[in-house]
């Protein structure tokens, strides 16, 4: 058969069915003209010949029956007419429709932002060619993974063999000049390698050549395209332009194309030519290498290939270093992009795809409600010749026509849900990648269609297994429910509690382990306490003394800032912003020779910063002016840290080797402070402090206690900044919005699948509701004889309401068995709480049979109040 | 089967391919010049020409048109296609096939029988 004309004709059926069933019958109407002038001609009687012209024609119906069925369009046009009946069958039934799709919709559009969140953060591609190639390399011991040195990222140039390309870098928020004064944002440093090996060209100019790396070559810059246009309107202008970055010139040489925003996972706006010196020493740790491994390399080449380097340079350094479990290790980059994202996204996933279970469960059992109200008019279907596959067709219809517009509605939560997503959880890697693409429609357009189907499944099943004959007769009431019917309806309300349990369990327990963060002493009361963020440009504070001057005389002059009653300066920030992570060997506990060394998160501050933070000095003594002179170094340790090293006591007086350095004198702990969470509210408190003159940085934070109002606080310390720099750019938060901050992505999470959770366990109390009502009212008459034969109401209310809490029962005890399964998604996210936890599960097991019980006892009254004559003479 | 004159399964399509093998005609006309070709052996239902009309249309092998008659009659003919002219000759070999093979079937004697 010719597919062209084929289908040329079918569609012209359709389309045009008019006019060809016009055709159709001048054409007929001509053939027998034509054959009762031809029979005229051969003599006959007109009348007559016009007869015998109908009679060898044979009957015009039939043949333009047959006409018709050899269009090929009879299945359109039975759909069709199935559409049209679906739709004024949704029409007439406003309430159930729109119930039903509000509940679809939402599962759908909730469903829909999930997966684009999914196929975004999991699943999606980096926006670099060939992606899978390209790696990140860290150092790792078996206990521990962390950054490059310098040493280790020179030796991996010179010495690697499994990539076509290698590049360093590091991404530190700076102070950019602009238009409207200085603007902090995140700027890139990198070696001409990591371009190449991410295949990132320039649209316009030049890119980082590896002449610009050799230190004290002109610096030079990349910027990108939104940049260029932003300040310049054109990224052609944009070149030669000059742009000062902490205060040092740098010539704009290259423009990225517009797709180019983010690079190995960081969205800089401005990439200048990383310039490694050569150093004395194995560390610090402190750079990012990217690699693309060569055609034929594999991860574990390299990974042999890494550790081969890290064997070789091991001797050359190891009086600084001695960990000598520590390997160059190669990462694939997608992973330390996507990093622990897992587990949260499978968890809401999991958990929005038993939402829309359940709404799907809830929808089905309304649709099998409405196809028995309908089984009268389906037996006379059948009595009349209707298959039961196009009775079943016609409910499928059904189904679909309804979770289209579902779908329809679902589109619109999804556009809503993903904006929510792309502006509340920033937290997330990639989240700007989020979006209502060609595959999240794609998934939408399917899961409505399967949606569709699964709601009319158990109608289906229902109106094909039923008998026919019963159903027609009048008084289908009094035949009672049709007993597989009532078992399908069971079955769904079942399944609603068992999928609405891990759900409910879930929330509980995030919610619980939410409570728990915050019952956490951070260490201080946030109270009051502000801080201020500067970062001082190398061009104006070139050497160390410009730097310490600033910082003396900034502190001095902030605590003559009204309504301030302490300020110091600090390095790390509570409760999760630790700036470095030191290693050390404890002289009287060595680690054994070639064992990973323990590290703390380790930090610069003055004393005045304990005073501002409110951090008591438990033992020993205080940093003194002498300490900052340089003699020998010394640390305050937090009570954490002592009890973990020392838990015999006598931590003050101890002295170990810091950062590897056996050269240079051991440090000395002097003292132990109170704790104060660096890693996190669920992190530890282990903490090491070094007296900051002894370590001047850059980058520093004010920390000041406030007794008056904090933000006029602010104001005088910004001032005071002003008034030492003009164009320093200084930002500014309360400690309180800092904890509330970090408490943020939990407390979201919580409330996301609480709302999931509710969602669930509303629509389980609507399903047994409902089936219950509907028992009520189909057992009218038997509730009435028993009434009418003695039996007390509340007996009957206490049987309707057992018969429904048994199926709640079975319910809850299947999603018991579900909630285990969630375990693996729920542990990393819990704190201070197992997932597991057998009150909790108990708790919420509990608080859902009384849901139950409650929406089984509002239609089980009605039970007691049937009028018992009137149940009997209807 | 006992009117001899009842189409064979299949074959108003050859007939009719046959009829428009000659010229361009309305459906009228094909069942005339069958009835005239076959010297009135096929007498069919005239009717139950246009589902087989129909039926060809989409499988391509004719196409059609509205043209006027001698009458000034505003009248559907119906064009042989490419793909109806070569699916006649496979008919027609394909039938000459088979009626020979029939005819031999039918003059087979058997020696002891002759």
């Amino acid at each position: 058969m010719n597919l062209l004309s084929d289908w040329r004709e079918r569609v012209r059926g359709l389309l045009f069915k008019r006019r060809t069933e016009r055709e159709l019958e001048t054409e007929l109407r001509f053939h027998v003209e034509q054959e009762t002038a031809h029979r005229i001609r051969e003599g006959a009687d007109p009348a007559e010949a016009r007869r015998a012209a109908f009679l060898a024609f044979g009957g015009v119906e039939q043949f333009k029956e047959e006409v018709r069925d050899a269009r090929g369009t009879r299945g359109f046009e039975e759909l069709l007419s199935d559409i049209r009946y679906a739709v004024r069958n949704l029409g007439k039934h406003p309430v159930f429709t729109a119930a039903a799709i509000l509940v679809l919709g939402l599962g759908l559009g909730a469903s829909t932002t999930v997966f684009a969140v999914v196929d975004a953060v999991l699943l999606a591609k980096l926006p670099h060619p060939e992606a899978d190639r390209l790696v990140r390399i860290y150092q790792q011991n078996p206990s521990n993974r962390w950054a490059i040195s310098t040493v280790d990222a020179q030796a991996i140039v010179a010495q690697q063999q499994s990539f076509e390309a290698v590049g360093v870098f590091r991404a530190v928020p700076s102070g950019i000049s602009g238009p409207n004064g200085p603007e902090q944002l995140l700027v890139g440093r990198a070696t001409a390698g990591f371009f190449d090996a991410l295949r990132a060209p320039v649209a316009v100019g030049r890119p980082i050549r590896t002449s610009d790396e050799t230190p004290g070559a002109p610096a030079v810059a990349l910027i990108t395209d939104a940049m260029a246009r932003q300040r310049w309107g054109d990224p052609a202008r944009a070149i030669g332009q000059s742009i000062t970055v902490d205060g040092i010139s740098l010539e704009i040489i290259g423009v990225f194309p517009p797709a180019t925003r983010e690079l190995a996972g960081v969205r800089a706006e401005l990439w200048t030519a990383l310039q490694l010196e050569t150093q004395p020493r194995r560390g610090p740790f402190w750079l990012r290498v990217v690699g693309r491994l060569k055609p034929g390399a594999t991860l574990e080449s390299a990974t042999r290939d890494l550790a081969g380097i890290s064997e070789r340079i091991f001797p050359l350094w190891a009086t600084g270093f001695r960990d000598q479990t520590a390997k160059l290790t190669p990462v694939p980059l997608r992973t330390t992009i996507v990093g622990n994202a897992g587990p949260q996204v499978n968890l809401f996933a999991a958990a929005v795809g038993l939402v829309l279970l359940v709404a799907i469960a809830n929808v089905a059992t309304l649709m099998l409600v409405r196809a028995s109200g309908r089984a009268q008019e389906f037996g006379v279907r059948l009595a009349l010749g209707a298959g039961k596959a196009r009775l079943a067709r016609l409910l499928v219809t059904d189904g679909v026509i309804l979770t289209l517009a579902a779908g329809l509605f679902g589109s619109m939560v999804a556009i809503a849900g993903i904006r929510l997503v792309g502006e509340h959880v920033t937290d997330l890697p990639r989240v700007h990648h989020v979006a209502l693409d060609g595959r999240a429609l794609a998934f939408l357009l399917i899961a409505t269609l399967a949606s569709g189907l699964a709601v009319s499944g158990p109608a289906v099943i229902a109106a094909l297994t039923g008998r026919a004959g019963a159903s027609l007769r009048i008084d289908t009431r009094r035949t009672g429910s049709d007993r597989r019917t009532g078992a399908l309806r069971s079955a769904l309300v079942v399944a609603e509690f068992a999928l609405a349990l891990p759900l409910l369990v879930g929330a509980g327990l995030l919610l619980q382990s939410l409570m728990e963060l915050r019952r956490v002493d951070p260490g201080f009361d946030p109270e009051g306490v502000v801080t201020a963020t500067m970062a001082l440009p190398v061009s104006r504070y070139g050497d160390y003394l410009a730097v310490q001057t600033f910082w003396r005389q900034l502190e001095q002059r902030a605590r003559e800032v009204p309504g301030l009653s302490a300020a110091g300066m600090t390095l790390s920030l509570p409760p999760d912003e630790s700036d470095e992570t030191n290693n050390f060997d404890l002289l009287d506990k060595p680690v054994p020779p070639g064992g990973a060394e323990p590290t703390a998160p380790w930090s610069g501050v003055t004393p005045g910063y304990f005073a501002a933070l409110g951090v008591p000095l438990i033992e020993g003594r205080m940093f003194t002016p002498a300490d900052s002179g340089g003699a020998l170094p010394v640390v305050l340790v937090s009570a954490a840290w002592a009890n973990r090293y020392y838990p015999e006591g006598g931590a003050v007086g101890k002295q170990m080797i810091s950062g590897g350095c056996t050269s240079c004198p051991p440090t000395t702990v002097i003292g132990i402070v109170g704790d104060v969470k660096y890693q996190g509210l669920a992190g530890n408190a282990d903490a090491v402090y070094q007296p900051l003159v002894q370590g001047m940085a850059r980058r520093m934070h004010l920390v000041a206690r406030t007794s008056g109002h904090p933000a006029e606080v602010l104001r005088g310390i910004r001032e005071a900044a002003r008034g030492l720099d003009a164009e320093l750019p200084v930002a500014t938060a309360t400690l309180s919005d800092r904890l509330g901050n970090s408490l943020a992505a939990p407390r979201r999470w919580t409330a996301v699948l609480i709302g999931f959770a509710v969602t669930a366990a509303t629509l389980a109390a609507l399903g047994i509701f409902g089936l219950i009502s509907y028992t009520v009212r189909q057992e009218r008459r038997s509730i009435g004889i028993r009434l009418a034969l003695g039996a007390a109401p509340d007996t009957m209310t206490a049987l309707i309401v057992r018969r429904g809490l048994r199926h709640a029962s079975i319910g809850i005890v299947i999603g018991l068995g579900l909630t285990l399964l969630e375990e693996r998604w729920l542990a990393s996210l819990l704190y201070g709480v197992r997932a597991t936890d057998p009150p909790t599960v108990v708790a919420v097991a509990l608080g859902l049979f009384g849901v139950a019980a409650l929406a089984c006892w509002l239609p089980g009254r009605q039970a007691a109040r049937v009028d018992a004559r009137e149940a009997l003479t209807e | 089967m006992a009117d001899s004159s009842e189409l064979l399964q299949g074959t108003l399509e050859l007939l009719v391919l046959k009829a428009l093998s000659l010229e361009p005609m309305h459906g009228w006309g094909i069942g005339h010049r069958i009835g005239q070709m076959s010297r009135e052996v096929f007498l069919v239902p005239q009717g139950s020409l246009y589902p087989a009309l129909q039926r060809m249309l989409r499988k391509g092998l004719i196409r059609s048109e509205w043209r006027t008659t001698e009458n000034n009659r505003q009248a559907r003919y119906y064009l042989l296609t490419p793909a109806g002219e070569r699916q006649l000759d496979q008919e027609i070999t394909a039938w000459r096939r088979a009626s020979g093979a029939i005819e031999g079937v039918l003059a087979f004697r058997l020696a002891e029988e002759g």
